[in-house]
């Protein structure tokens, strides 16, 4: 078992630990549905030091992930972060990842804890390319008042805009902050230095405005507004054009599995990644078969209560002439009657929010 | 419902006797285990179930799982507030949370169950 920097922190807040991907983690905190609400409403407080971070310096070195991923990683502007996935010779998703301009021949590499030791072998021996994820606590804040309490702490991001990145400082540390998100709200991604990653969390669980969050709650926000999670919706088996992906990807450019896509998307006729909704409280769970009919049209990927939303939530791949919003099927062994749903499920998210 | 004076099932229900009425339900530590309870679906009323019989669900946020009747009898009263509030059942297992009532409970399947102090020593080998 794997333990982040942050694992001694758990306990205070009577965190209840499990196993995620091989690492210590804790499922939740106060309760799932609490901090899933707090975050919503307030902040909610995240350890993500499990995720993976590599630096890349250099053209060559930009170049050499460039080639793996299905979006225009080299012309990306300095200060921007995007998101993509790393493919296989087939297409298929190694894991989905979020990369950042801190400099024009500077980038910042953020990836998941899963897939860490493959995508590790394809970019970590490259000249220039640098695996960090072993001294990088990463915290995320989220929620519509995280801007204040990171401002209110020292930190420098007042103007920092909906996906966008920067180096800062804190405490004399260099530190790099992102403003990604992953639960449909305002949120910051914290990459600080080993040495200052207790006392950032102490900061910010200290807060008035702040609950720690478990995994559980990191699962049912993500899950509302339909971000994918790697290992539950994603895997090397499905393309990026089965993966909620098709718009995002460049077709003038040269990547990994290019040949593989070029094909799926000639023959028009694969599975697509969607939101699901259920008519009530019972929720579709990963592994339900959809239906039609009777007949099989897809599988769901993720599926929990949304408790914003005070339904069952999920992601199903399933197959295109079943795709529209609105579509009724059932899931699973009891055939619980879902309906296809617009992303996001929970459309009162803040993250798009601007800041001058 | 005084927690001393039930029965308990090793699937962890309960059930506990008023005027040969019987109220079963999930224990403290079955909620504790699942987590936030976003779903109950119960039995239909005048249903007769047997012992060991699927005759509920409950959801958390992470899974559903079934609930079984600890003893054979019929469905006489269910508690139609869960399904606003299935939270009752993490405030209150053995009260306010309570799924349903049944009655002509055959008496000789309490026999197979255990008793608050049996189940606390099962809980305690469970987690050894």
């Amino acid at each position: 078992m794997q333990y982040t920097p942050l694992h001694g922190e758990y306990a205070a807040h009577n965190g209840k630990v499990v196993d995620f991907h091989g690492w210590a983690l804790p499922v939740q905190f106060a309760g799932i549905i609490e901090e899933h609400l707090h975050t919503r409403q307030k902040a909610g407080l995240f350890d993500c030091s499990h995720m993976g971070e590599f630096v890349l310096e250099g053209a060559d070195a930009i170049a050499a992930f460039d080639a793996l991923v299905y979006s225009d990683m080299r012309n990306l502007r300095v200060g921007l972060c995007r998101y993509s996935a790393i493919l296989n010779e087939r297409g298929g998703v190694i894991d989905d990842c979020v990369g950042m301009k801190l400099s024009e021949e500077l980038m910042y590499l953020v990836t998941n804890a899963g897939p860490l030791e493959q995508v590790h072998a394809l970019i970590g021996g490259v000249p220039g390319i640098r695996n960090v994820t072993a001294e990088t606590t990463k915290i995320d804040l989220q929620g519509p008042l995280a801007r204040d309490i990171l401002i209110e702490l020292g930190f420098d991001i007042a103007g920092l805009q909906y996906w966008n990145g920067k180096s800062a400082t804190w405490k004399g540390e260099s530190i790099v902050v992102t403003r990604a998100g992953y639960t449909g709200e305002v949120g910051y991604e914290l990459f600080v230095p080993n040495a200052i990653g207790v006392a950032l969390w102490r900061a910010l669980a200290q807060h008035p405005a702040v609950a720690p969050c478990g995994l559980g709650a990191r699962d049912t926000l993500r899950t509302e507004v339909g971000y994918p999670l790697n290992g539950e919706d994603l895997s090397e088996d499905f393309s990026p054009l089965e993966s909620g992906m098709d718009r995002l990807v460049k077709w003038d450019k040269e990547f990994a599995g290019k040949a593989a896509l070029e094909q799926q998307r000639k023959t028009g006729d694969h599975a697509v990644l969607v939101a699901i909704k259920s008519a009530d409280r019972r929720a579709p769970r990963h592994g339900f078969e959809v239906k039609q009919g009777g007949a099989v049209v897809g599988m769901v990927t993720s599926g929990t209560f949304g408790p914003s939303v005070g339904l069952g939530v999920g992601l199903a791949r399933v197959a295109q002439s079943v795709a529209a919003q609105g579509t009724a099927l059932t899931a699973g062994p009891r055939d619980l009657p879902v309906e296809i749903a617009a992303i996001p499920v929970y459309a009162g998210g803040t993250c798009r929010k601007k800041f001058v | 419902m005084d927690p001393e004076k039930l029965w308990y099932t090793e699937d962890h229900e309960w059930i506990g006797e008023v005027n040969s009425v019987y109220a079963v339900g999930i224990t403290q530590h079955a909620q504790e285990a699942l987590g936030d309870i976003t779903f109950v679906e119960l039995p239909e009323l005048e249903r007769e179930v047997a012992a060991q019989e699927e005759t509920a669900v409950v959801e958390s946020v992470k899974a559903a799982s079934d609930v079984y009747a600890p003893v054979s009898g019929r469905v006489v009263q269910v508690n139609s507030e869960l399904e606003t509030r299935p939270e009752l059942v993490n405030q209150d297992p053995y009260g306010k949370g309570w799924f349903y009532k049944l009655a002509d409970v055959i008496t000789d399947d309490l026999n197979e169950l255990m008793s608050a102090d049996e189940y606390r020593a099962y809980l305690a080998k469970l987690e050894e």
